[in-house]
């Protein structure tokens, strides 16, 4: 048998060390003071909760993907979260079900699932986002789409495009008399974008659904062209107004069909990518909450990968560190400090001011570059 | 922004190669010269335009360097397609090119010495699909996944059936085996990466070149 290496760490998760683990924290920061100064309030659910109350308010995500056991206090299933998006509906129709709305939330934390995707080995990552609960009209849209671009630009998101689809437009369409021999099959192509697929499935009828995918503007106007389009009006109207509002804050795109990531939202959904970042940066829509069915609107971020694109120049304010001789005047040290000075303390004589990584050492009351 | 980076297009080695590349000659990519001698060991060409290389790998090697964005675009099969059931793979283009099918076979015996009512085993290059296929029939399908030859796999009492690419039958009767159910039909697709075609608006351009290509009468 051979033994593990002890400190070898699972598949999938991975130590933040100093640069990284600052800037991953300071896009966090700046993210969610972006969220604050819009007055959605900051709530903290735990890591863990029963699995029937995560997995109720989760139609999107299976709770087979969750880390699960068995509680010895209430001898109930429990579950880590694999999204903060359930919990923050469960403090939404719990604990805060009598608030005002709409009400506006967010929340940042950490999000783990047993088995990672296909294409990104993570099992753990930072969630960070923000939920308008009780609406999810145009005008919530708009504002949390907007919100979200806001957010991402805060994070360090550079090059952003938002792609904007209609979750329910498959099942609109059919309950509205499109033919739809095998809806699964017809859905599920629609999705792959698969041309071939669609036809084999019998859903010619819907294959423009599949050209108008692309630039906002040029796709919005070829789907406005489909015949079957005053059956979108409303939504496509919609869609406009919230273009509009996004502006040139980023790059537009429409696929009236793309489901990946959105499962459980209604009429608006849309997806955020960032230059030079593979996969998604995040995605967001309209949806109702699970259990109390109340309306919401709200966007999810995942920060991980911006870390890899965040360089020097957007490292925090150049980081000026000063080194604290032996009998240093400690009063000095904190007026220092308030001034945004960070401060090594010599610890005995052999501390070196360079080898520590100072830029300057404190001589006669006054910082002096080393 | 992502305009500096130069596109890469992935193309099968093999049988479809030679059926793509007057498509995608329609589509406006043309591989230099180097591409079509047969010595050259070279892995990636240039094409005629600056900002697209090619890259010649093995089929399934096409949909995982598209699925991860390593390659913006590409062609293959459906059968690869359909086997990694890549979330990040779209597939919009039916190129209606190397045609064949994706089929079920045993010895002319039947599978009976191996293969039970609700258990059977199976030779192949496509475990997913196998699975699903035979899953969907209420039957329990291991397989033994082997990456050519299947048509002696039966002979030698490996698995009772096999699942392969056939396009005429002949290797399937040359071994002694008769196709016994169609598990899907093949042609090969224009593949695109999800997150590429939204943010790189020459992705889409290629989506249009291909859709025209094959459009137009041949």
């Amino acid at each position: 048998m051979t033994a593990s290496p002890p400190d070898l760490l699972p598949e999938g998760l991975a130590d933040r060390l100093p640069g990284e683990a600052a800037l991953l924290t300071q896009a966090m920061r700046r993210a969610l003071d972006v969220l604050a100064s819009h007055s959605y309030a900051r709530v903290r659910p735990p890591l863990i909760e029963f699995e029937h109350s995560l997995a109720q308010r989760m139609a999107g995500l299976s709770p087979q993907r969750m880390f699960r056991f068995v509680d010895p206090q209430s001898l109930m299933t429990l579950a880590l979260r694999a999204d903060m998006t359930p919990q923050v509906g469960r403090i939404a129709a719990t604990s805060l079900a009598a608030a005002p709305r709409p009400l506006r939330l967010s929340y940042a934390g950490e999000v783990a699932v047993i088995r990672a995707d296909q294409l990104d080995p993570a099992r753990q990552r930072l969630q960070l986002g923000a939920e308008l609960i009780g609406a999810d009209t145009v005008a919530a849209a708009g504002e949390i789409a907007l919100l979200a671009v806001e957010a991402a630009e805060a994070a360090g998101a550079r090059g952003i495009t938002v792609d904007f689809t209609l979750p329910d437009l498959v099942d609109h369409l059919a309950a509205e008399g499109v033919p739809a021999g095998d809806l699964a099959a017809i859905r599920r192509e629609l999705d792959a974008k698969d041309a071939g697929g669609l036809a084999v499935a019998g859903g010619e009828e819907w294959a423009p659904l599949l050209h108008a995918v692309g630039p906002f503007d040029a796709a919005l106007a070829r789907l406005r062209a489909w015949e079957r389009a005053h059956l979108l009006a409303s939504r496509l109207d919609g869609l406009a107004a919230i273009a509009e509002r996004i502006g040139a804050r980023a790059r537009l795109t429409l696929d009236a069909t793309e489901r990946h990531g959105f499962e459980y939202q209604s009429w608006f959904g849309f997806t955020l990518y960032a230059a030079n970042i593979g996969g998604a940066l995040g995605r967001g829509g309209t949806y109702r909450i699970g259990g109390s069915d109340e309306a919401a609107t709200g966007f999810s971020l995942y920060l991980d990968p911006l870390v890899d694109t965040l360089g020097a120049e957007d490292q925090a304010e150049a980081v000026h560190t000063l080194f604290l001789p032996l009998g240093h005047d400690p009063a000095i040290a904190a007026r220092l400090r308030a001034i945004g000075w960070c401060t090594v303390a010599a610890l005995d004589e052999s501390d070196n001011p360079a080898r520590l990584g100072c830029t300057h050492r404190l001589a006669g009351g006054e910082p002096v570059a080393v | 922004m992502t305009r500096a980076v130069p596109l890469t297009f992935a193309v099968p080695k093999g049988r479809i190669l030679d059926e793509a590349l007057p498509v995608m000659a329609k589509a406006g990519i043309v591989p230099e010269s180097a591409f079509s001698e047969p010595a050259s060991r070279s892995l990636t060409f240039p094409t005629t335009r600056v900002d697209m290389r090619l890259i010649r790998v093995r089929a399934f090697d096409v949909a995982t360097f598209v699925a991860h964005g390593a390659a913006q675009a590409g062609i293959v099969g459906s059968d690869v397609i359909e086997e990694f059931d890549y979330s990040d793979l779209y597939a919009p283009v039916d190129l209606g090119i190397g045609r064949c099918r994706l089929s079920v076979a045993e010895q002319e015996a039947g599978a009976a010495s191996i293969d039970r009512a609700s258990h059977v085993r199976v030779a192949t290059k496509y475990p997913a699909i196998t699975r699903r296929h035979f899953a969907a029939r209420g039957i329990q399908a291991e397989c033994v996944k082997l990456n050519g030859a299947m048509e002696i796999a039966p002979a030698l009492g490996l698995a009772g059936r096999i699942v392969d690419l056939v396009s005429s039958g002949r290797t399937l009767a040359e071994n002694g085996l008769v196709e016994t159910d169609r598990v899907l039909d093949v042609t090969a697709r224009l593949v695109v990466n999800r997150a590429a075609l939204k943010t790189d608006p020459r992705v889409g351009a290629i989506v249009e070149a291909f859709r025209a290509a094959t459009a137009e009468p041949a």
